[in-house]
């Protein structure tokens, strides 16, 4: 059995929905940044398949442009955490409710 | 490339779940590396050798590395064991996702695969191929992409350093 498009796109499927249960369920927020790189990672390889499969360029380039967002949104999130840290003391998101009421 | 291709999907699941289960946050640092490495065996078996590399320095080299130091800034690494691990209403969270996961996968599963799409095609870019297509149609998207790394930069330094300052 070979392996075709909709294998990578199974895979894909699966680690976007991994990321998304563990956005959705975890308390942490290192934990949800990871599930973010999780679910973007996870669409890149359904971009790089279609891109492959398809026998056009745009899908590459459009994942380069994801990890240039991811990276940039990483440095800022961790930065906004690490100042958060220092003025709340928590990392928990049911702790960091400034904005509530 | 059969028997690859599933010892490397299976790796990078197998990562994925570790990392939103450990409660280590080190731990859980350390196996969403073990994802991103199987993800770049991925690519190098769908001949994306480029973004391959580009997966290996980005993410293992810094998304990584920048995440290990937050953990170090600021929790404590194994996690407060009088903390519930999962929030509140996570059994409607992971209905969601079910639900999410179905409609990914069931048209993926029903539909009948065609001949094109069941095989890899003779089509291997070249890097110089990939660099060629950046410049030419998507030059503003890269001039957008530099004033975004450039605005992250700053504002990534301006948040860290603004509650030490005080």
């Amino acid at each position: 059995m070979t392996i075709g498009l909709n294998e990578f796109l199974v895979v894909s499927g699966l680690l976007f929905t991994i990321g998304f249960v563990g956005l959705l369920i975890r308390r942490n927020t290192l934990v949800l940044f990871m599930c973010l790189e999780i679910m973007l990672n996870g669409v890149n390889v359904a971009l790089v398949a279609f891109s492959q499969f398809n026998g056009t360029m745009d899908g590459n380039l459009l994942v380069f442009f994801i990890i240039t967002v991811a990276a940039a949104e990483v440095a800022v999130g961790l930065a906004i955490l690490v100042a958060l840290f220092r003025k709340r003391q928590t990392v928990y998101v049911q702790e960091l409710n400034a904005l509530k009421n | 490339m059969t028997v690859a291709f599933y010892i490397m999907a299976a790796i990078a699941v197998l990562g994925a779940v570790m990392a939103i289960a450990l409660r280590n946050v080190v731990h859980a640092v350390f196996s969403v590396l073990l994802f991103f490495s199987a993800l770049a065996g991925l690519f190098i078996l769908l001949l994306a050798e480029f973004i391959a590399v580009v997966q290996v320095l980005v993410y293992i080299g810094s998304v990584g590395i920048l995440m290990l130091f937050a953990i170090m800034l600021t929790t404590k690494v194994t996690g407060d064991p009088t903390r519930k691990l999962l929030s509140r209403g996570w059994a409607w969270g992971g209905l969601v996702s079910g639900a999410l996961l179905l409609a990914f996968l069931v048209p993926l599963i029903t539909q009948s695969k065609s001949e094109s799409n069941s095989q890899l095609s003779n089509f291997n870019p070249s890097v110089k191929d990939l660099g060629l297509t950046l410049m030419d149609p998507y030059f503003a998207s890269v001039g957008v992409i530099a004033l975004l790394l450039t605005a992250g930069l700053i504002a990534a330094v301006v948040a860290a350093s603004s509650a030490s300052g005080e």
